[in-house]
């Protein structure tokens, strides 16, 4: 396969482009040059027709999102960049803000005019302060130079964008969640219908994307549609794409492959396991995908071959596992994670999930019963479809692959009456 | 007490003003009006204003600061506050501590750093070292998988920590 | 209005209603929590969910019913299949998981949602064996205000409470704290929930984690019998229900009225039955000063009336009389030639009931029927509570020893005392009652059947709810008795025979009849009511106050 050339992380390890006179000398800023020159709705066309979906897990695609932005004047727009970040091994987002700043105000201040947004929120979430302190300096010279403000870049359009920094809280990074916390409530997801694109922040129409969704769109802009599309598996994945591996692996970090390069590919790509260790399962997707098992070795990483496969592309957030790694342990520990960012409004995630960590920490003590894996299907079976939104199935996801994928483990334990598999140790003496 | 008097209708608990808020804080809060239609939005960035202002928490004094300064119920603002793991209502030491724990890190030795922590500084998780230094607690995911395991001090990262790191850092810290 | 159906039910309903309120209009019961037709819909407790086919098309994930608004025809709604059935098995599982066994010693038990949904849609064993309930220690018994305690651990965070406080009461002191299994509803340290309608959470509340501080532990439910009454709290008149168990009455809880407090009412209201057990009860007829018999008593007050000339004879009326009671003494005045007689007006707190889609109600006056006694009979005379006015009587007769806040002033008995002859009527052994030359024990409102005329010309009816005890008899049976000593064709007057010669005679009233009132009450002919009655003796009376 012909090299790839990198697009989102192609500024990164480049200091100048941390100033906007650095980046503009990188080929930054042309996307929205070539945006303002065009209507609105074409450049809705042209990001629908890049087939671009969406970075955040959800893959939704994003030009059909801008397009249901209602035309009417009557209320203002929002957009409001989702760099919340928090889906448990995914890193990628944070990259390309600490690294590339002026990629991602340029990706926003597209997306607004294509929706004739006046501001947008970029919601951080707030334990990235390292990022938000880059941003904000971006986003002065931003205004400085008359990229934000009164008119971009002289357009007439009025585009005002801010930081707005959250406080901890995974359950922001939901659609709804994020735009509850925008307007100083708690997160806690609204009821949908209606749909941010009808009722969003603060009442008004609202895009919400991702930070690696919008860094697509200056290069969409730039290098046109069907470059984008040419990169990828088929029409409905397409496009570039960041990798966060992690775990087992020898060089964990982020890769940017096309979409769909393979997991045995990423994982050579990565340096290959770690310590010479053996693959012992793999999640695909972040905390919410259902775990993969190394016959799932050259699965083609984009959001349909995943989905087919018994799992979810997501976050693109890889996490990689060896023979020494208890299966048991390690979904015990992200029910722990669901169960503490539950934000505790609907009844079955809130009772469900916390019920699911009660079980799988029992079972890694040792104190499971025959019964255990039954019961965790079933609650998950209670939960699957029913929550009032999708932190719900994304709980169940790792609980239910364990039970289907990896029986023999959960029996062990019940049998052996302890976890089979000892905590290993990582540093010798202590260093 | 007659059958006919009426129930106090008068809120009771201590009345409390804005007054706790410093005019800096103050002057930082006004400077981000003009960024929400709303005064409710502004709430996420005051709080975190008030809690630096407090030394790293927020005491039921600063939220019923917050609250009066931005006209909301205090109830509502305590809600907010206890939904959020970055607002802290209990003291924390000068410098505060969170070491990731969640899956990437936990499979690269996370634990053995929460341990590490726990005997260089004496004291358990979510407690205060007795000269008011550090605290430390374990939190979810940071952002920062591929350089596990790794810590937040403060608003920085740590990375690709070992315990001898980990035992570098805390000595640089007063 | 397009139409929707519910089980093979087939209903129209009004665009944009939930398919809870249309189930109820097919007559299917949504299974639901934290829908309340008053609060914004939250769709949290995931208890409603249901099938939708629409145009034959079933939605893929069951919906949750209360935000499932029916919007144009086509839609199929279904409860009863296994699916739906399966969810709300599930549903339960998650409620009760953390929930204690606290029936024992919960008040809710007999009226408790968790204990009707659990009967009909949840299973009988818990699967819950190896693991611990997460309680919420020390948030067992919270006072979260005068009359409102908090059991967090029963609490199935629904949040109407919040909702209630936030949304009708317009106080938000309650809050939703902390995130996931730990959320908890409550106060802010050192605050109350103490808004005049605080212990309405309490009525919202579906479980017993909310519980009323006057009634926790004074009765099962099972035990109380109901009628439906109405406050004499103040002139707002809340519709309410009176519990009670042999005539000890436990419980007021509002009853819903949309003309009137819609679903609520106010915790001044709900205390105000405890007057009737913070007195002792005038229990037999006093002749100067010694019980003796109805006979022997109205004679006296017979003989002394037909004595005595009409203008030194007066009536000093009340704001708890009914309209029925308040007609009958009108026409003893007419019989004893008397113009002398007014009804005082007892102004107090203003309670303010919000209500839907139109302004809130708001009484000031601290009884429920002023209006009604001055336009059946008692109205536009002089103020009898003023100086020397009684003791120009002859014949004082008080036909009601509770008229107001002044009935209990020292003064204002010894005042009416120096009246020659003093006849009280009244429920309480003041010391009013005490003073009197007469004095004739009359039923309270849980005891005796009647109307009363609220602030907005509203007349309401209701029925006793248990007997009088003792030689206690209602004032309608008692005035009728006396009446007839002048003239026998008021003999044997009851309530409704009252309320409809009144209706014949009053154009206020013109019309109506007792058996065919309406539950939520009528409204009056305001113009043609009396043109000495109107609320200018309430502005005059305020401001004399001021």
């Amino acid at each position: 396969m012909a090299a790839f050339e990198p697009v989102l992380t192609k500024n990164v390890g480049k200091p100048e482009a941390l100033t906007l006179k650095g980046y503009r000398q990188l080929g930054g800023y042309e996307g929205l040059t070539k945006a303002l020159t065009m209507e609105p709705d074409a450049i809705i066309d042209e990001v629908k027709k890049s087939g671009l979906r969406g970075r955040g897990g959800a893959g939704f695609p994003a030009g059909m999102k801008w397009s249901f932005i209602p035309k009417g004047k009557d209320k203002p727009k929002y957009l409001v960049c989702n760099a919340d970040e928090s889906e448990p091994g995914t890193f990628k987002d944070r990259l390309l803000m600490e690294n590339d700043p002026h990629q991602l105000i340029e990706g926003c201040a597209i997306c607004c005019y294509a929706v004739s947004a006046n501001t947008c929120y970029i919601y951080i979430r707030g334990e990235y302060v390292k990022s938000a302190v880059i941003l904000e300096q971006a986003l002065k010279e931003a205004y400085e130079a008359g990229i934000l403000g009164d008119s971009v870049q002289g357009s007439g359009f009025k585009l005002n964008m801010y930081i707005h920094r959250g406080a901890g809280a995974y359950i922001c990074g939901e659609e709804t969640g994020m735009l509850e916390s925008l307007e100083g409530k708690r997160g806690q997801p609204r009821v949908k219908p209606p749909f941010p694109a009808v009722v969003g922040a603060f009442g008004a129409p609202t895009v919400i994307n991702n930070v690696e969704t919008l860094c697509n769109v200056p290069h969409i802009l730039t290098h046109g549609a069907d470059w984008f599309k040419s990169i990828g598996t088929d029409e409905r994945n397409t496009g570039p794409k960041l990798y966060a591996i992690s775990g087992h692996v020898d060089r964990p970090g982020t890769y940017e492959y096309p979409i769909g390069v393979t997991f045995r590919e990423m994982l050579d790509g990565a340096g290959g396991m770690w310590r010479g260790r053996q693959l012992k399962a793999f999640i695909p997707g972040g905390a919410s995908a259902p775990i993969l098992k190394p016959d799932q070795i050259d699965i083609k990483m984009d959001f349909d071959t995943v989905a087919k496969a018994g799992s979810m592309l997501g976050s693109a957030a890889v996490i990689v596992m060896d023979e020494t790694t208890c299966m048991v342990r390690s979904v015990a520990r992200l029910a722990k994670f669901f169960n503490h960012e539950s934000c505790g409004q609907c009844t079955p995630c809130r009772e469900g999930t916390n019920w699911m960590e009660l079980v799988l920490k029992r079972l890694e003590h040792g104190e499971g019963t025959e019964s255990d894996a039954q019961k965790l299907l079933s609650i998950c079976k209670n939960i699957g479809g029913q929550s009032l939104c999708a932190l719900g199935d994304a709980a169940i996801g790792p609980v239910k692959s364990l039970v289907d994928r990896f029986p023999e483990e959960i029996e062990q334990h019940v049998r052996e009456r302890a976890c089979p598999f000892p905590q290993p140790r990582y540093f010798e003496n202590g260093a | 007490m007659s059958v006919h008097e009426p129930a106090s209708m008068q809120p009771s608990g201590p009345q409390i003003r804005g007054g706790g808020l410093s005019d800096a804080s103050r002057a930082e809060i006004d400077g981000l009006r003009e960024r929400y239609p709303t005064s409710e939005a502004i709430l996420l960035p005051a709080l975190h204003i008030a809690q630096r202002q407090w030394g790293g928490w927020l005491p039921d004094e600063a939220i019923a600061a917050v609250a009066a300064e931005l006209d909301l119920p205090v109830a509502k603002v305590y809600g907010v506050v206890t939904f959020y793991d970055l607002f802290h209502q209990s003291p924390v030491g000068r410098h505060r501590i969170r070491v990731c724990n969640n899956l990437s890190c936990q499979l690269r030795g996370a634990e053995e750093i929460l341990e590490v922590l726990h005997q260089e500084l004496g004291v358990g998780e979510d407690e205060v070292t007795p000269d008011g230094r550090c605290s430390f607690v374990h939190f979810e995911c940071l952002g920062s998988c591929d350089t596990a395991p790794m810590m937040m001090v403060d608003d920085d990262y740590h990375e690709s920590l070992t315990p001898n790191r980990v035992r570098q850092i805390l000595k640089r810290l007063r | 209005m397009p139409k929707v159906t519910i089980n093979d039910r087939t209903v129209e309903v009004e665009a944009g209603t939930n398919v809870i309120d249309a189930g109820l209009k097919a007559g299917v019961l949504v299974p639901h929590y934290c829908y309340h037709p008053r609060l914004s819909v939250v769709g949290q407790c995931r208890m409603c969910l249901v099938e939708i086919s629409d145009g034959g098309k079933k939605m893929p994930k069951l919906q949750t019913a209360c935000s499932s608004y029916v919007m144009k025809d086509g839609w199929s709604v279904r409860t009863d299949t296994p699916e739906v059935a399966e969810a709300q098995k599930g549903m339960m599982e998650f409620f009760l998981i953390n929930h204690p066994l606290d029936c024992p010693i919960c008040d809710q038990a007999g009226e408790c949602g968790l204990q009707d949904y659990s009967f009909k849609h949840g299973v009988a064993y818990s699967r819950f064996q190896y693991e611990d309930k997460r309680t919420y220690p020390g948030r067992e018994r919270i006072p979260l205000g005068a009359n409102v305690v908090l059991n967090m651990n029963r609490c199935i965070q629904c949040t109407r409470c919040i909702r209630f406080t936030e949304e009708i009461a317009g106080t938000g002191e309650l809050g939703f704290f902390n995130r996931g299994a730990r959320v908890e509803i409550g106060t802010f340290p050192g605050r109350e929930l103490n808004n005049p309608l605080a212990t309405c959470v309490v009525d919202i509340c579906p479980v017993g984690a909310l519980t009323s501080t006057r009634f926790r532990f004074a009765e099962r439910v099972w035990y109380l019998d109901k009628k439906p009454s109405i406050c004499t709290g103040c002139e707002v008149g809340c519709n309410i229900t009176m519990e009670q168990r042999r005539g000890d009455i436990k419980r007021y809880k509002p009853r819903f009225n949309v003309e009137v407090n819609d679903y609520w009412m106010c915790d001044y209201g709900r205390a105000s039955f405890e007057r009737y057990k913070q007195q002792p009860r005038l229990s037999s007829p006093r002749l100067a000063a010694t019980n003796t018999g109805w006979s022997q008593a109205l004679d006296a007050v017979h003989s002394r009336i037909a004595g005595a000339a009409g203008g030194e004879i007066a009536f000093l009326g009340s704001g708890f009389l009914t309209t029925e009671e308040a007609y009958l003494f009108g026409k003893l005045a007419d019989l004893a030639g008397s113009q002398n007689r007014s009804v005082p007006v007892d102004l107090g707190t203003e309670w303010t009931i919000p209500r839907h889609q139109r302004p809130p109600i708001k009484g000031r006056e601290a009884a429920p029927n002023r209006r009604g006694a001055e336009l059946a009979g008692l109205g536009g005379g002089h103020d009898l509570l003023d100086g020397d006015a009684a003791a120009r009587c002859a014949v004082l007769v008080v036909c009601d020893s509770d008229f107001g806040k002044a009935a209990w002033d020292p003064e204002t008995v010894a005042r009416l005392r120096k009246a020659k002859f003093l006849v009280v009527f009244g429920w309480a052994d003041s010391p009013l009652a005490q003073a009197a030359d007469v004095a004739l024990p009359v039923a309270h409102h849980g005891e005796k059947d009647g109307t009363f005329v609220n602030v907005e010309w509203r007349v309401q009816r209701f029925e006793k709810a248990f007997p009088p005890t003792g030689q206690v008899r209602p004032a309608v049976e008692v005035l009728s008795d006396l009446l007839s000593r002048f003239d026998a064709a008021w003999a044997h007057q009851s309530a409704s025979t009252v309320f409809d010669r009144l209706a014949g005679e009053l154009p206020a009233f013109a019309g109506l009849s007792w058996r065919r009132l309406p539950a939520t009450g009528a409204s009056l002919h305001v113009p043609e009511a009396h043109p000495k009655v109107s609320d200018q003796a309430a502005e005059a009376a305020s401001e004399a106050t001021a």
